[in-house]
């Protein structure tokens, strides 16, 4: 049985709509975590919402759903992981869109924002999942400027930012960046003991 | 103190998302703007979008074709969802062939003389005047130019179309075709047309880790302020979408061949 985690419903319902939530994981509980703030938006708040996967594809991430038995077909996903696995963007997911690289980090921004122009729901959120997949390939200091322009382009938009983290995987100019420009954080991430 | 009135031109609303935000406003009516760019940048749905915009405002609007005929034009530019056949069809947007055009002309010749020039002006502007066009574009001024042989001649046909086109109120975009979108670059195939025309919008690639970003620059835009930053673009179905590009991500571009 998939237990979510009651206690970031709750926290959601104090977020406004141009807020920027923080969501620290561990390696452990990603998607657990990642159930437990999407479900409520989904379900509670009935928003709609575009789903960045850099982490995983997005067909991995649908079918984690689907396991649970969440439909997120409403939801439409920008997979930036596909593209670079031969035969990875021949998928059977109508709401799934491919951005060719995580480096390419205008044009997730640009897609984000075309797709929620198609969207029909009046209340939306963007799921980043996850600054430290994008840390892989992108400069600390392209990232941190990316994540200022991220979270604020949707901020004035009224799009709730979810912006989902590991901590210890993420350099810390990019980590107190985050800190500086969320509004909220969800913090689920391990204890890291220095 | 008195507070100083500041005067503002006129503006042609290009209605592109973001474009119009660099340009505070849009084009000052009746400019004549180069849009260069290398193979691939976007140079033709800039162009296409500028005037569907134009049309759904209720505008007449014309497209010189030169580069491909305007069957292949139309089939290319249908898979946009911003764009609607019926524009066409109602004459809103009225596409010509430049090969069918230099036929009626008697032009079907390799290189241009001034009477043929003249000609050729004449021409454009009746369409022009006879339409009651205030958009037009040209795609591309490259192909065209290479039928005429002066530079000098060159000169004189942007020139005198130019001043013809601003005196009717029609805000054109001439599309010129380069191979390097650099700053050691020159943004015309010619180099006189950049000197000319009273805006340039520059579009090209960056190379960042062996992928394309697409980019667009106002360089140049007489008649108003403008930001000069390089925003990186997609074309969309629902039309090309600009945002600023990431100035850290200028040290992790590289210069190519096809692009910066």
């Amino acid at each position: 049985m998939f237990e979510l985690d009651q206690r970031i419903s709750e926290q959601l319902t104090q977020v406004a709509l141009n807020s920027a939530v923080q969501v620290r994981v561990g390696t452990a509980n990603s998607f657990m975590v990642t159930a437990s703030t999407m479900i409520p938006l989904m379900q509670m708040f009935e928003m709609g919402g575009v789903y960045i996967s850099a982490s995983r594809g997005a067909v991995e991430i649908i079918q984690a759903f689907e396991a649970i038995g969440v439909d997120v077909s409403h939801i439409q996903f920008i997979d930036l992981v596909s593209s670079g696995i031969l035969g990875g963007t021949d998928v059977k997911y109508p709401n799934v869109h491919f951005v060719d690289s995580p480096i390419m980090l205008e044009s997730i921004l640009l897609r984000t924002l075309y797709v929620l122009r198609t969207m029909e729901s009046q209340r939306n959120f963007v799921f980043l999942d996850s600054v430290n997949a994008l840390a892989i390939y992108n400069d600390d200091r392209m990232l941190a400027e990316y994540l200022h322009t991220f979270i604020n382009t949707f901020r004035q938009r009224e799009v709730l930012t979810v912006i989902l983290n590991v901590p210890d995987q993420t350099p810390p100019l990019v980590l107190s960046n985050l800190d500086t420009y969320c509004t909220d954080v969800v913090d689920r991430g391990q204890v890291v003991i220095l | 103190m008195q507070p100083t009135t500041v005067y503002t031109r006129d503006r042609c609303v290009t209605g592109i998302h973001g474009l119009d935000e660099i340009l505070r406003g849009g084009i000052p009516y009746g400019s004549t703007v180069l849009a260069a760019g290398t193979c691939g940048s976007g140079k033709t749905t800039l162009g296409m979008e500028f005037l569907v915009r134009g049309a759904l405002a209720g505008e007449a609007c014309a497209h010189f074709t030169a580069t491909e005929p305007s069957v292949k034009l139309l089939e290319n530019i249908r898979q946009y969802a911003f764009f609607d056949m019926n524009m066409v069809d109602s004459g809103l947007i009225n596409v010509f062939d430049m090969d069918v055009l230099y036929s009626w002309l008697g032009l079907d010749k390799a290189s241009f003389e001034l009477d043929d020039v003249h000609a050729l002006i004449k021409a454009i502007v009746d369409i022009v005047n006879t339409i009651g066009v205030t958009r037009l574009v040209i795609d591309s001024v490259t192909t065209l130019c290479y039928k005429i042989k002066s530079e000098q001649l060159i000169r004189d046909f942007l020139f005198t179309l130019g001043k013809k086109l601003a005196t009717l109120g029609c805000t054109t975009i001439l599309i010129s075709e380069i191979t390097s979108a650099t700053e050691n670059a020159h943004w015309s195939s010619f180099g006189v047309e950049e000197a000319i025309a009273d805006g340039i919008i520059v579009m090209g690639d960056s190379e960042r880790m062996g992928h394309l970003l697409r980019f667009l620059q106002v360089v140049k835009m007489r008649g108003t302020s403008h930001s000069r930053a390089k925003h990186a673009i997609e074309l969309t179905p629902l039309g090309v979408m600009l945002t600023p590009m990431l100035k850290w991500g200028a040290s992790a571009d590289k210069t190519s061949r096809w692009g910066q």
